[in-house]
């Protein structure tokens, strides 16, 4: 970073707002079809009904609410690195926060479209808002589901504020070097920021309270989530340890998939003087620590199930990695706590190759932790006759295949039209060192 | 009554800025705005500014939206006025999760309000007198001053190490 400046920090970002070649859009297209794909499943789901996704009884909560949880979990790691890292004075946060918060703001409106398509019938989301109605329908705030509608409209609504203040300054410094229409969208949505001394005082202190204000959010959200399944009854979900639990593992992911996103972003822009290995490296070490707090919850789970000898906790914790979904299981064990230990070692960290391919699996095993607590707990509840397994359709994984491509799609969009790296905030670091931001 | 003139001193190093708006205070001349790509805070404490009123926004925005969100979930909850799982029919508790998530909520459009208020945004005149390098890598001094100290003035930002930009004459 020492031979930085700011003029080159500018023109490094800037040119990753160049016209892009075909490739790009080749790669646009592809998601798009891949978009339209996921579309069409939900389309011809919701003209047929909610019988063509593989939820059935028992298991009434399949693959939408698996990713529901999971692209919650990512949009953690943005929160986490752009507000409790910026509350901590964590310098090393700043060339890769943007991205990250971007991120956020993609995850929970994917993570946000799919209690939609599980409702099935869609139309009638308006149930959970508060609004009068002719039969004074009103919701039960008592339900854990209610909570979440609350906590993560509230999560999209701050983490998109937050994101858009944060560019503000960034947007000014596109609508300077802009010519044409540019830079008369670019004058508008930077709304007159100037950079004046009035601005930067208020702004600073604004920011500082989006930043406190979201590190309780984001704790919130996701415990909020795991009440969802902690608030009912089912044996291994009944757990007070489901919050923690969950919010560890979602930073765990979303780190991962920063890493996922920052990897190929840093190559293919040349962001490699910016976004230093260190930065990187940085991000593994917190995937060390939140993959180990993930497994001493994994531990703890099934020492509780023991401690408490309640037989139906005992049998679901014994099916889990003997039973039907023992793959799922084994795969969620190893890629969430058994490879991030590999990142202990300093050149696996250090190499680009290795934590690209370690945050791919961490993903994947997240994904399926997901699919364990959900399925496994309901496949197999109280009653042996009403036992029954759970496997999802091609419509489900059609709908998955979409919320994919449209996160990559949406992020591909991002990085060629806006800022993908905070200029103010690497003009900050290299004006006033990496402990003294903010 | 002599016309008054706006002259913006752009430095690219931000202690010759700092250094200009120090010695700025013990001159005839009045300083109107700092621009910098940066938040500094040397530069903040050279113009010894106050503390911003923003989060008063904010912990009202955070007050309004606690009683807003508890106050919501008890209301729907008496339009039903049935006790589920043995809870009383307004459960601290549950309703305390509501209206912790309202708080916050709240006390972020409180802040963005605040923002909006105390920044004048969007304000696109200020652009007039502005430099587009400022948000790049220059720090400009805007100080106003008679028409008879404009030399003088010119003379101090280059003795600083500035560069001299006259962004208005005889308008302000």
């Amino acid at each position: 970073m020492n031979d930085l400046t700011f003029a080159k920090i500018d023109q490094t970002v800037l040119d990753t707002l160049q016209p892009p070649d075909r490739s790009y859009w080749v790669t646009v297209g592809i998601l798009f079809i891949g978009v339209l794909t996921g579309a069409a499943c939900w389309i011809y789901q919701i003209l047929t009904g909610i019988g063509v996704a593989g939820m059935n009884n028992p298991v009434a909560w399949g693959t939408y609410l698996i990713n529901f949880v999971f692209w919650v979990g990512i949009a953690h790691s943005g929160t986490l690195i752009s507000a409790i890292l910026h509350l901590l004075r964590a310098g090393w946060r700043n060339p890769i926060a943007r991205a990250a918060e971007t991120m956020t703001v993609f995850a929970v409106c994917i993570a946000g479209l799919f209690p939609f398509i599980h409702l099935g019938r869609v139309w009638l989301v308006f149930y959970m808002l508060p609004v009068p109605n002719q039969r004074n329908l009103w919701q039960n705030f008592q339900s854990p589901l209610m909570f979440d509608v609350v906590a993560i409209s509230t999560y999209l609504t701050v983490s998109s504020l937050f994101w858009f203040t944060g560019m503000l300054p960034d947007l000014a410094v596109i609508r300077d070097r802009a010519t044409g229409l540019r830079k008369k969208i670019f004058t508008v949505i930077s709304l007159g920021w100037t950079g004046a001394h009035e601005q930067w005082r208020h702004y600073a202190r604004g920011y500082l309270f989006f930043a406190a204000l979201a590190t309780p959010l984001v704790i919130s959200v996701h415990s909020v989530v795991s009440w969802d399944f902690a608030l009912g009854v089912v044996p291994g979900w009944h757990t007070t340890i489901f919050a923690p639990y969950f919010v560890a593992g979602a930073i765990h992911s979303g780190l991962a998939m920063v890493l996922t996103l920052m990897i190929p972003l840093r190559k293919i822009f040349h962001y490699e003087k910016i976004i230093t290995t260190g930065v990187l490296e940085n991000v593994a070490k917190t995937i060390i620590f939140t993959g180990l707090i993930v497994g001493f919850a994994y531990a703890t789970e099934f020492f509780m199930a023991w401690y408490s000898q309640n037989p139906l906790e005992m049998a679901i914790f014994k099916y889990r990695p003997t039973g039907d979904y023992a793959v799922g299981f084994w795969i969620m064990v190893v890629c969430n706590t058994i490879i991030p230990l590999l990142l202990f070692f300093k050149h696996i960290r250090t190499s680009i190759l290795w934590l690209f391919g370690i945050s791919i699996l961490i993903n994947i095993g997240m994904w399926y932790e997901r699919f364990v607590i959900i399925i496994s707990s309901v496949s197999r509840d109280f009653i042996p006759h009403a036992w029954g397994l759970y496997s999802p359709t091609i419509i489900e994984f059609g709908i998955m295949l979409g919320a994919f491509c449209l996160f990559f799609f949406f992020f591909l969009l991002f990085v060629k039209h806006l800022p993908s790296v905070s200029m103010t905030e690497m003009k900050e670091i290299l004006e006033q060192g990496e402990d003294h931001v903010g | 009554m002599s016309a008054e003139y706006r002259v913006m001193g752009l430095f690219t190093d931000e202690n010759q800025a700092i250094s200009a708006i120090r010695d700025i205070k013990d001159s005839p001349w009045s300083m109107h705005r700092v621009h910098s790509p940066i938040p500094s805070h040397k530069i903040a404490d050279a113009l010894e500014l106050k503390k911003s009123k923003v989060g008063y926004f904010t912990l009202a925005g955070g007050i309004t939206g606690f009683f807003a969100g508890f106050l919501l979930a008890a209301f729907t909850a008496v339009q039903w006025n049935l006790i589920v799982s043995g809870k009383p029919v307004i459960s601290l508790v549950p309703f305390f999760i509501v209206g912790f998530e309202f708080t916050i909520l709240f006390a972020i459009f409180g802040n963005v309000v605040g923002l909006i208020h105390q920044m004048r945004l969007p304000e696109f005149k200020g652009l007039e007198q502005y430099d587009p390098r400022c948000s790049g890598h220059h720090f400009g001094v805007t100080v106003s001053c008679k028409a008879d100290d404009l030399k003088g003035l010119k003379h101090f930002f280059q003795n600083k190490g500035g560069e001299v930009k006259v962004i208005s004459n005889g308008t302000v």
